[in-house]
């Protein structure tokens, strides 16, 4: 069983809860342990980079030194999150000057931020520790009458001078999952393209045409659903469902799956268990 | 010494260009073109479209001059990405093409289309003059000539990325919301307008951020990131987009525009309680009239699925809190200090 801190990102502890509620049921069946790190903090969702960037880089330090003090990488299953803390991370491994900074600190706690741990997002762990000749193993209900629409979002892709797993202009991880789980993705442009969540509450129509285009794709394409990794594209492309398509003309729906269910569904759990039924788009 | 044959067919192969074709005068809807050419390892693009141009069709139109990255001409969208014809080699693009053999050429977005390759930059240079896109000098017009205007190293530093920005328009043409909605500001302007807002020598400083966080300015950029990925000067224009908000939060307060209280938000539900209270955050952006009449019939459906986020007295903080606050504030006098410094 091999073991990892796992962040909890806010919107999972609120908005999204099915998302870890889904990990909790299958993980131990793909031979991983997620260990909650409940003291850890809000990552300041790419804003407190910019409000004050000394306190971006302490909350941020002292996240991963708490995944660094059980000797863990940091998992994260929220790309902004994900792009945050991996940014963080960037700048004090760059800067001997930030680094001591924060863990004068930081060894209130009895922390020390040393840049040993990686963070990294689950959807990297499945792909590249658990494998997919694993996966495709332990699969029990294979997707195979689904056409699925692989959206990854921006904060797991750019920039990838922060980020660096997937090529941004071609990822291929989330596609290869799908079909280590039997499923068929569509081709499908808007996979690399924004959800437009991070402007809901500042630019609407903006944020919703954005939504709107990537739903539109896909349910022209056919897809029987969308997967993403992100959660706060899951609200944007869930959520704001039916607001974008009214807002754009369209009179369809599609559903709009979190990747931790999508796996939860190929491992035999029920819709239930997962908590999809919690989705606005049924 | 002869070469092996398949060395010599690896050398050079037939390329078809997919050329995307469109004169408003007189066609109805726009169209492409296919010319096939033999092309050489180490042949960009852009001498790819002058060979069709010079021997094959010469009415084929798009924009060019320096032909060696500097002048930013022939941004252009080359299988699907928007990047410099005269610096991008046929054969990379080639490896990565998910038709073999063929490479699409199209126009640039976000820009209004004038003939097959050339887009029409005037809105762009429009906005450039809206946000005071220059430095206007503090030296009074007496002195000028007489004596040097010095800048430090320190603060050249702050603006030398941003400098190296050659107007192809390919942040322009990649960006989410310009895409969206033609009015925002647009990422090359906002990289131009914090280029010009740092430099100590300028006099619009003020002026300029007033016209930023209007609507359609600098808090209506989504993050995607898209701008920054596509730059051919690999500038990290984020970062000057965030640069541009932190001036906007010190200079102007955090009650600003929606945009800077949603950031603040963060800010304050981070130090008291190490998490983020969702439920209030719409009213805290845009109050409780834009919430009501923007998000209650999505709160209804919301509450139906049991989706809403807890209340604020139900948010629980992180675990060890207290000791996370203490260290947040400690960092808080720290940057005091550095403002003080600063002064």
């Amino acid at each position: 069983m091999k073991r990892y801190a796992y962040y909890l990102s806010c919107i999972n502890e609120s908005m999204t809860k099915e998302v870890d509620r889904s990990i909790d049921l299958w993980q131990k069946d793909l031979g991983i342990e997620l260990i909650k790190l409940h003291e850890g903090t809000c990552c300041g969702g790419s804003n407190l980079e910019y409000v004050s960037p000394k306190h971006f880089a302490l909350v941020n330090g002292r996240n991963i030194a708490l995944a660094e003090k059980m000797g863990l990488d940091l998992i994260v299953s929220c790309n902004t999150c994900l792009m945050t803390i991996r940014t963080a991370k960037k700048k004090l491994d760059e800067s001997p000057d930030l680094k001591k900074e924060i863990n004068d600190i930081l060894k209130k706690e009895g922390l020390e931020y040393r840049g040993t741990s990686e963070v990294r997002h689950l959807l990297w762990v499945l792909v590249d520790d658990v494998g997919l000749d694993t996966i495709r193993e332990k699969v029990k209900v294979p997707l195979k009458n689904y056409r699925i629409a692989p959206f990854y979002g921006c904060h797991i892709l750019r920039p990838s001078t922060v980020l660096g797993h997937d090529n941004p202009r071609d990822p291929s991880s989330l596609d290869q999952l799908i079909d280590a789980l039997g499923g068929q993705t569509i081709p499908y442009i808007h996979k690399n393209r924004c959800c437009g969540f991070h402007t809901l509450l500042v630019a609407e129509q903006e944020s919703l045409n954005v939504a709107a285009e990537a739903l539109q794709e896909a349910i022209d394409s056919k897809a029987d659903f969308i997967v993403t990794p992100c959660p706060l594209c899951h609200t944007s492309l869930d959520g704001y469902q039916s607001k974008a398509l009214k807002h754009a003309g369209v009179d369809s729906s599609i559903p709009v799956f979190h990747l931790s269910e999508m796996i939860g569904l190929a491992l035999g759990y029920s819709a239930k268990q997962l908590g999809i039924k919690r989705h606005i788009v049924s | 010494m002869t070469l092996p044959t398949d060395q010599h067919t690896e050398g050079k192969k037939n390329v078809t260009f997919r050329v995307f074709r469109f004169n408003p005068q007189v066609d109805s809807k726009p169209y492409f073109d296919d010319y096939t050419i033999p092309v050489e390892k180490g042949i960009t693009v852009l001498r790819s479209l002058n060979y069709i141009k010079e021997h094959i069709d010469g009415s084929v139109s798009f924009r060019a001059f320096c032909q060696a990255g500097i002048c930013g001409s022939c941004g252009m969208r080359v299988n699907g990405l928007s990047q410099l014809a005269c610096t991008t080699q046929v054969w990379d693009v080639l490896a990565k093409s998910r038709e073999p053999g063929i490479i699409k050429v199209e126009p640039l977005r976000n820009l209004p289309l004038i003939k097959d390759l050339i887009v029409d930059m005037d809105p762009l240079v429009d906005k450039m003059k809206r946000y005071s896109n220059w430095v206007d000098s503090t030296m009074p017009e007496a002195e000028m000539g007489k004596k040097e205007f010095l800048i430090s190293e320190e603060e050249f530093l702050r603006y030398d990325k941003a400098t190296d920005c050659i107007l192809c328009a390919s942040c322009v043409s990649e960006c989410s919301i310009l895409r969206a909605n033609k009015e925002y500001v647009s990422p090359a302007v906002l990289l131009k307008s914090y280029r010009m807002s740092v430099d100590s020598r300028d006099s619009l400083h003020e002026q300029r951020l007033a016209e930023l966080v209007k609507d359609h300015g600098v808090w209506d950029c989504t993050h995607c990131y898209r701008c920054q990925e596509s730059c051919v000067k690999s500038i990290p224009i984020m970062d000057a987009i965030h640069g541009i908000r932190e001036d906007a939060i010190e200079s102007r307060g955090m009650k600003d525009t929606s945009g800077s209280k949603h950031a603040e938000a963060f800010m304050m539900d981070i130090e008291k309680k190490g998490k983020l209270v969702e439920a209030t955050l719409p009213i805290r952006t845009n109050g409780v009239v834009w919430t009501m009449q923007n998000l209650l019939p999505m709160a209804l459906k919301m509450i139906m699925k049991r989706r809403t986020p807890p209340p604020p007295p139900l948010v629980k903080s992180a675990k060890g809190i207290k000791i996370f606050r203490q260290m947040f504030r400690e960092m808080t006098e720290h940057v005091k200090q550095d403002h003080k410094s600063h002064q």
